[in-house]
């Protein structure tokens, strides 16, 4: 493939362009995906029609691939071949190229997984619960914060599953509580581990338990800045001509997420994102590849015909597209549209769903496919909904909310409807942005001033919503600081 | 086919209930995902008239049961209108409590807390912001300079207004310039301008101080007289002389009014006269004038809706920016938060008179005002508007009530408007005795080391139920220490910090019963410094080092 053109798809395309794209039949990996209505036969739409949607006993097995930007998915448009396992699982099963997260960092948008709730309820915004530096601050811990809750592990393991976490800790740590109802957790402390690590535990876990019904989440940090291959880079992607200015490490990573976060912007050349997004690639690339050994293994093991699969990524991650790096800090679509691929036992064929849905919706669908005993209390506290109607083929597509409280920075909340409107209030400075993303995918005019009531409205959305989830926005100041879930707590609390 | 009409104007309320009853129920997967159902869309033709008169105490109206005919329009208005009883208002002070009503929010929450103000002080949305989103033409006709002036002390000019208060508005217009009684005159115009643009979708406000200190001067004098008692000489013209530029020296003005005390005129720190009832009568025989002259005006604004059929697409809603003292509790004018400062009128007229004859006890509050509108035309209402809608009242709707707890801010004390300027500018007004003028000098002072430039002003909170009113006062040795009361009686006032009157027992709050009643003080008390720090939590920046300019109030 012509590396040149290649990069210029990279930049130009987008899910929504994909969209179009994969209209018209142009692009090699586009073509291959099922698009309802023109592409899939009258085959295809009998089987899914008598697909089951009862999956009782089954197994799930949760794949988070963190920091996956939905536009660098092959199943989603991306041009270069990085994904190809992925993309296969895409095929085959329900592939929800409309996902919006929760939030844009791990801590925050993962719990939602596993709670069902916003992360405003599940109260995991902040790393801390208390600050007081240097020695005395306390982890946010969901059993502490938010006591209450019931997590999909817990369900599971009430149900009769054997449940097993395998991660790259981190946002995921075992310390905010994400081990919560899992028989075994694997951490390992101080890192941002990658699924060489993960995967490996998570196949000797199953080993042991591929004769019960269990439930598994996979997850590794493979893609995020903060990991890089053991053995360091191939630059595989990067164009022969690069200065080398950046090498791709950590680090650097680091150096310039700071940077955005200190003067609100990067500094980067179009050959410096270039090089990133190559780099990023090659992470990708790396990481699918390591997937793709896994999912050989467990096909071994003859568990692939009782496993629902769901792959899916917390945030995405940003290039320098509104000129920051890295993740957490904004709520643009690079941060928070992540791929969503659902795959039923058995499943030959797949179906791709544009429908935009919320990251909320992954637990109940998931329990709703298992068709397992909720207890009362964990029915109660899900606020989205089971996207298996979507499965069937009736409509799913929803407004979606989404929020982020990062570091000492921002307090961010944002909606996105289904016909294209978004509006990211920012709490500190009531600074609004209003994008029409039908004819500004990039989100690069903000439309406040030209449309004062679509901005207005929204922005009654965003707050009715989270008063009507029990945080009235308008109830306390937003103060940029080191805030930690308890403010009254938060001594020193002090810019870093 | 009205009836009808007016079930549909439920939907807003009906839209929050059936969110609610999604995050009860999330699996069944409604709510979030499902579009709001669209409200009564009524926005795309209702035009929206409010007029905001100041001063205007609800019981010197012949609706509310004054015996003297000072309001034959608005009683014939009140026919087609829903007309409410008990309604408070924010503050006692006309631009912070008329702030409070554009914005529907407590005054520290907006930040119009003060009459030296920044020109941008306030960042809240107000009514004609909203809507204006909305496809609305907006405009504003003030005879009440407090909307339309700014004085800069420094140059010792007024300057061009561009703040809050103006807007929003597509076409601000003013009765006339100059500092003088002759500001307060009844907004005529307003009427022109309704008729050269009735076609349009409209929003007007209308604000008068025509029933402001001094009463009626800026009206024509056989409208100011009508009531006077015959033969009657001003009681003052004994002591002294008024330089008031324009107006007559029979004008109860600012002056004599603040320095009449518990019935005694104070001049040179002590009582020199005491008052009959005949002067009584004189100073609210111009008070009623000048709601006559105003109530004038109001049908002259009915009968130009009537003549261009703008009755049955146009909301009218006549209400008192705040009430007036007429020496019940000691003191004139307004300055603090007795029932005759806080008690307000409040008329709303539906279109085509919907409703109409209907009268409603329930305790409501000027800051719901807003959200009324704005769920009468179906705009959703914005999320800091503290206000309810009175609809769900109006329309008699189960379980509706008002406002159990109303909150008022004593914000600013009037002595803090004093230090910013007004006592000298008041006090080169008459020619008081020289014995007063250094005085005055060094009270002023006092004042401005009492109020540090910048400094947030002082304030005293209260609450009020359809039973007690309960008066916090936060800093009660600083207000007796600055008190104009104390300063013109030479003795130092004595304040408590709790004062807890029964409006019921004792309208004119004589009696504090607070001692007598502990159990309802502690409720109350819980209530009001709940809300205390809810509205400090959220209180607007004051902007300590912003270039201030005085609101006048001439």
């Amino acid at each position: 493939m012509n590396e040149k053109q290649n990069e210029q798809d990279v930049k130009l395309i987008n899910r929504r362009e994909f969209i179009k794209y994969a209209a018209v039949g142009a692009g090699a990996v586009a073509a291959t995906v099922a698009m309802p209505g023109f592409m899939m036969g009258n085959a295809e739409a009998a089987y899914l029609s008598k697909l089951p949607m009862k999956y009782k006993d089954y197994n799930v097995v949760f794949v988070s691939f963190d920091a996956l930007q939905a536009a660098h998915v092959g199943a989603l448009g991306y041009q270069r071949n990085v994904t190809p396992t992925i993309d296969a699982m895409a095929k085959k099963g329900f592939n929800f190229t409309n996902t919006i997260s929760v939030a844009s960092w791990t801590v925050p948008a993962s719990m939602t997984w596993f709670t069902g709730v916003y992360p405003s309820e599940h109260r995991l915004t902040n790393k801390f619960s208390v600050f007081n530096p240097p020695n005395n601050n306390v982890l946010s811990n969901l059993k502490k914060l938010s006591p209450e809750l019931v997590t999909l592990a817990e369900v599971l393991k009430q149900n009769g599953y054997a449940t097993g976490g395998f991660t790259g800790n981190a946002g995921v740590s075992g310390g905010f509580g994400y081990s919560q109802g899992f028989d075994e957790y694997f951490f390992e402390k101080g890192k941002f581990g990658s699924m060489g690590v993960s995967i490996p535990k998570g196949l000797e876990w199953l080993r042991k338990n591929k004769d019960k019904k269990f439930f598994m989440f996979l997850h590794g940090y493979d893609m995020h800045g903060q990991n890089e291959p053991e053995g360091g880079f191939d630059y595989r992607f990067v164009e022969k001509g690069y200065d080398k200015k950046y090498t791709g490490t950590p680090k650097e990573q680091e150096a310039l997420r700071e940077e955005g976060l200190a003067n609100g912007k990067t500094e980067l050349r179009d050959a410096d994102v270039q090089f990133w997004r190559a780099i990023y690639d090659e992470k990708i690339q790396r990481t699918d590849a390591r997937f793709k050994k896994f999912l050989e293994e467990y096909e071994q093991m003859g568990l692939m015909d009782k496993t629902i699969f769901v792959l899916t990524s917390d945030h995405g991650t940003e290039f320098h597209e509104h000129r920051r790096f890295d993740h957490g800090f904004s709520l643009y679509d690079e941060l928070i549209h992540v791929p969503l691929i659902i795959k039923l036992p058995k499943q030959k064929t797949g179906k791709v769903i544009k429908d935009q849905i919320s990251s909320i919706d992954v637990m109940p669908t998931v329990l709703d496919l298992l068709d397992v005993k909720m207890p009362e209390n964990a029915a109660k506290q899900l606020r989205g909904a089971s996207l298996v109607s979507g499965l069937k083929g009736k409509p799913v597509a929803k407004d979606v909310f989404f929020e982020t409280d990062y570091r000492q920075y921002t307090y961010k909340r944002g909606i996105q409807t289904k016909d294209g409107w978004k509006l990211i209030y920012t709490l500190e400075d009531k600074s609004r942005e209003l994008y029409n993303l039908k004819k500004d995918p990039h989100e690069t005019k903000n439309l406040v001033d030209q449309e004062p009531r679509k901005a207005y409205e929204l922005e009654q959305r965003i707050f009715a919503h989270f008063k009507a989830i029990g945080h009235d926005l308008n109830a306390k100041q937003w103060i940029p600081g080191l805030n930690p879930v308890y403010d009254s707590q938060a001594k020193g609390a002090q810019k870093k | 086919m009205r009836l009808r009409r007016a079930a549909n104007g439920l939907s807003p309320i009906v839209t929050s209930a059936l969110i609610l009853l999604a995050v009860m129920c999330p699996l069944a997967g409604m709510g979030f995902a499902a579009d709001p159902p669209a409200a009564a869309e009524r926005y795309k033709d209702t035009n929206v008239i409010l007029v905001s008169l100041q001063c205007l105490r609800p019981d010197h109206l012949g609706v509310y049961g004054y015996k003297r005919d000072t309001s034959p329009n608005m009683d014939r208005l009140a026919k087609s209108s829903v007309l409410f009883d008990n309604t408070i208002a924010q503050a006692n002070l006309t631009p912070v409590a008329m702030m409070s009503v554009l914005t529907s929010q407590y005054p520290r929450v907006n930040g119009m807390i003060a009459f030296d103000t920044a020109k941008d002080a306030v960042t809240s949305r107000t009514l004609p912001e909203i809507l204006k989103y909305y496809g609305y033409t907006t405009a504003a006709v003030s005879g009440s300079p407090e909307f339309f002036m700014r004085y800069d002390t420094e140059s010792g000019t007024e300057i061009k207004l561009g703040d809050v208060f103006s807007r929003s508005f597509d076409y601000f217009g003013r009765t006339r310039k100059g500092l003088g009684s002759s500001l307060r005159v009844a907004p005529v115009e307003s009427l022109d301008w309704i008729k050269r643009n009735k076609d349009k979708k409209f929003f007007m406000w209308i604000a008068s101080g025509v029933i402001h200190v001094p009463y009626a001067a800026g009206v024509p004098r056989e409208d100011r007289v009508v009531y006077d008692p015959p033969g009657y000489t001003p009681f003052w013209e004994k002591f002294h002389s008024i330089k008031a530029e324009e107006g007559a020296s029979d004008d109860t003005t600012y002056d004599v009014l603040m320095r009449l005390y518990k019935d005694e005129y104070y001049l040179g720190f002590k009582p020199v006269y005491k008052l009959t009832p005949t002067d009584y009568s004189y100073i609210v025989s111009r008070y009623d004038a000048a709601i006559r002259y105003t109530d004038n005006f109001i049908g002259q604004l009915v009968d130009t809706l009537e003549k261009n059929g703008l009755t049955k697409n146009t909301i009218l809603i006549i209400h008192s920016i705040h009430g007036e003292d007429l020496g019940e509790r000691d003191t004139y004018v307004h300055y603090d938060l007795s029932e005759s400062a806080v008690k307000s009128a409040l008329l709303v007229r539906l279109p085509d008179g919907q409703q109409g004859g209907k009268r409603i006890a329930d305790q409501v509050q000027g800051i719901d005002i807003m959200p009324t509108v704005l769920d009468y035309l179906g705009v959703p209402r914005d999320h800091s508007q503290q206000g309810s809608s009175l609809l769900p009242l109006i329309k008699g709707e189960p379980g509706a009530t008002g406002t159990e707890y109303a909150y008022i801010d004593r914000i600013p004390w009037w002595e803090h408007t004093l230090s910013r300027w007004y006592l000298e500018f008041k006090n080169s007004q008459t020619n008081y005795p020289e014995s007063e003028k250094k005085p005055v000098k060094e009270y002023g002072a006092m004042l401005r080391s009492a109020f540090p430039a910048g400094s947030y002003p002082p304030g005293d909170i209260a609450i009020r139920t359809k039973q007690w009113k309960m008066i916090l006062r936060k800093e009660p040795r600083l207000l007796e220490k600055v008190s104009w009361y104390g300063y013109i009686t030479g003795s130092a006032l004595q304040y408590n910090d709790i004062e807890l009157y029964d409006i019921v027992t004792d309208p004119h709050e004589r009696r504090n019963v607070a001692a007598q009643n502990p159990k309802v003080v502690e409720t109350l008390r819980a209530k009001l410094m709940e809300w205390d720090a809810a509205v400090d939590k959220k209180k607007a920046s004051y902007g300590a080092g912003e270039k201030r300019y005085i609101i006048p109030y001439p």
